[in-house]
């Protein structure tokens, strides 16, 4: 860990309450089934769900990379966002770092996710009037982190990505891989300890998402990361594949 | 979370809505013109407001009278036909004879047809008063030439001093000069058989009633009204001895002739303003509009920002910041703009007055008709970061919305 990567993780810790016991398990899914409701409203007497995950139950431990294969619908999305602190699943349990996300309050998972977990997305959502390392700055603004130290980590990161003659450009100066690589300096911004990843070569060709691919894994060594695609040669990266199917782990460890 | 943490997030805060501020100037520069306009619209209402009520106090200062007695309707312009008070040399006299007061005159207005021909007749109003005075400002000539006291004046059926001081608007119309002889009557027949003599020219009473008027002694107007008999007037102003107070006097006034309204020269005013409620609600509603329009035109332009970023918004939410900070990031943009358009129309309240002012005297020939005391800077300053407040909730509120997980989309 590089002493600014320290620096703000203890100061992203400094504005939290004392951090669980690190379980050697990051992140634990335990028979996780999460329906999502279509809302009887007030026109229909029948409440209509459709069940996104069924008895799901996952571990990732540091270091490792996990692929989320399966079909439109299978639920990769879903365990993702369980992970996130995103949504509460309807049964089971999700701990990161032997913390039960589903016992706690919205601003308490909004907080843990702040700090232990980094997204990349699909399609980068990046804020166009921002420069590159306002983009990457911007999780620090929420962690309360100065100024002077924002930029100087924002800068160090986009250096790490390969941007380092980019950080004033802003996103509609950039490629899409370029784009893709702030938004992987904004996930790790905070230092975190999960790095999920939902199709982050969805909008890129072949060749900038295997850089993309490189630098995630590269730079997410040591991290659980969790990468949901449906793109083979995304997938090839991870150490671990888990198939899904209608909502269910159809393998693992595939 | 530590004070200066939250002051760092409030300045990053407001640091992120200037950026995106500055990344879309055409949009910034319009919200700021609408607000601008709003305040605008405010400011001026505001002093044309302190104007009127100015130009009206002035009006009844120049004429020095301290107490103002008449019958309803007081609109000059609505009792040209009719002067109210009947008897009025009687009721002078008697107030004339009061210990507290110093003198009591009466004032009728009709409408009468002016011309330099028998047969080209032009209707305007008139004034009709028992003496002129420096207060005037005569533009060409003088007053009348009066010397006896009015009240011993016997009421005359033809006119007797037969002196008219116009509008110089009026005697150009007419080409007239002072000296020159005009037909004066309250209908053309009789009109063409009386003649007065034009011995002044003056704007005195024209800013009063809002129309080039005409000035002749008050008994000649009863005269060519025809009620010299019930001896009519549409005003009896009474001025107070020196060490008399003026409220008491009109309280005892008041009391003593309870068919007529009696008022102070504040509450004439008050009077005059009160009888035009149209006028009011016309431009109470036509500030409300722009200061809604202006609100609506900004919320809508923000909360289309935010709509347009719904997705970023989420995905902002989605790596941990808080709602707040969002709503804020979106909702400054909204407050800054709010202030500076308020400023902007704040700045431009002293030139756009002038301008209208300049209009003002050019056209209607009032000079000074909107007036800008600090109170309508203070105005203007107070609904900017109403404005802005509004706006910024508004649009923080429909960001909060925005930043949820259905927005999220890859």
């Amino acid at each position: 860990m590089t002493i600014l990567n320290r620096a703000v993780r203890k100061t992203v810790s400094s504005a939290s309450e004392a951090p669980g016991e690190r379980a050697s398990t990051t992140v634990r899914l335990t028979d996780v089934t999460h329906e999502y409701g279509t809302g009887g409203g007030f026109r229909s007497r029948r409440e209509r769900t459709v069940t996104a995950l069924r008895d799901v139950s996952i571990e990732v431990d540091p270091g490792e990379i996990v692929g989320l294969e399966g079909p439109s619908g299978s639920g990769k999305s879903t365990i993702l966002h369980a992970v996130t602190g995103l949504l509460v699943p309807t049964a089971g349990t999700v701990e990161l770092h032997g913390t039960d996300l589903t016992t706690l309050s919205d601003r308490e998972r909004t907080r843990i996710r702040r700090r232990h977990v980094g997204i990349v997305f699909q399609r980068f959502h990046l804020l166009s009037s921002l420069s590159a390392r306002a983009n990457v700055a911007l999780p620090l603004v929420q962690a309360g982190v100065p100024k002077s130290a924002r930029r100087e980590r924002a800068t160090a990161l986009l250096e790490e990505v390969g941007l380092g003659d980019r950080i004033t450009h802003l996103p509609s100066e950039l490629s899409g891989g370029e784009q893709q690589r702030v938004a992987i300096a904004r996930a790790l911004a905070t230092d975190p300890d999960v790095i999920v990843a939902d199709e982050p070569t969805g909008e890129l060709d072949t060749a900038t998402g295997e850089t993309v691919l490189d630098l995630l894994t590269d730079l997410g060594r040591d991290r659980a990361i969790l990468v949901a695609s449906h793109d083979d040669t995304t997938l090839s990266v991870a150490d671990r594949l888990i198939t899904l199917r209608d909502g269910t782990v159809v393998s693992d460890g595939g | 979370m530590s004070g200066r943490e939250v002051f760092g997030r409030i300045r990053a805060v407001f640091g992120l809505a200037l950026a995106q501020l500055r990344r879309s100037p055409g949009r910034a520069t319009l919200t700021v013109i609408a607000v601008a306009l709003a305040v605008l619209s405010v400011t001026l209402l505001a002093s044309l407001g302190v104007g009127v009520v100015d130009k009206g106090e002035e009006g009844l200062e120049s004429a020095d009278r301290d107490i103002w007695i008449s019958s309803d309707p007081v609109d000059p312009t609505a009792s040209g036909t009719q002067n109210p008070i009947v008897g009025a040399h009687g009721i002078a006299a008697e107030i004339h004879e009061r210990d507290d007061v110093r003198s009591a005159t009466p004032i009728a207005v009709n409408d009468v047809y002016i011309g330099s021909e028998p047969d080209e007749l032009q209707r305007h109003s008139a004034v009709g008063v028992e003496s002129t005075h420096s207060g005037y400002d005569f533009v060409e000539g003088e007053g009348f030439s009066m010397d006896d006291d009015p009240h011993e004046r016997p009421p005359a059926d033809e006119p007797q001093t037969a002196e008219i001081v116009l509008d110089p608007r009026i005697a150009d119309e007419l080409d007239i000069e002072p000296g020159e002889t005009v037909y004066v009557g309250t209908s053309r027949e009789t009109a063409a058989a009386t003649e007065f003599t034009v011995v002044g020219t003056s704007r005195h009473h024209s800013q009063y009633l809002g129309s080039p008027a005409a000035t002749v002694p008050f008994a000649d107007l009863q005269a060519i009204a025809g009620t010299s008999g019930t001896d009519r007037a549409t005003f009896l102003t009474v001025d107070v001895a020196d060490d008399a107070d003026r409220e008491a006097v009109a309280d005892d006034l008041a009391a003593e002739y309870p068919a007529y309204d009696v008022r102070t020269s504040d509450q004439q005013v008050q009077a005059m303003l009160e009888e035009r409620p149209l006028v009011l609600a016309s431009g109470a509603t036509l500030v409300g509009l722009a200061v809604l329009g202006g609100v609506v035109l900004t919320v809508n332009l923000f909360a289309l920002v935010a709509y347009q970023q719904r997705e970023e918004l989420a995905a902002l939410r989605a790596i941990g910041l808080s709602r707040w900070v969002l709503a804020g990031t979106i909702g400054a943009q909204g407050l800054v703009i709010g202030l500076l358009g308020g400023l902007l129309g704040v700045a431009a309240t002293p030139l756009v007055t002038r301008g209208l002012n300049y209009l003002a005297a050019d056209v209607i020939g009032f000079e000074r008709l909107l007036r800008t005391p600090l109170e309508v800077y203070v105005v203007g300053l107070v609904l900017a970061v109403c404005v802005g407040t509004v706006v910024a909730i508004a649009t923080g509120w429909r960001t909060g919305r925005y930043a949820t997980l259905e927005h999220l989309d890859g």
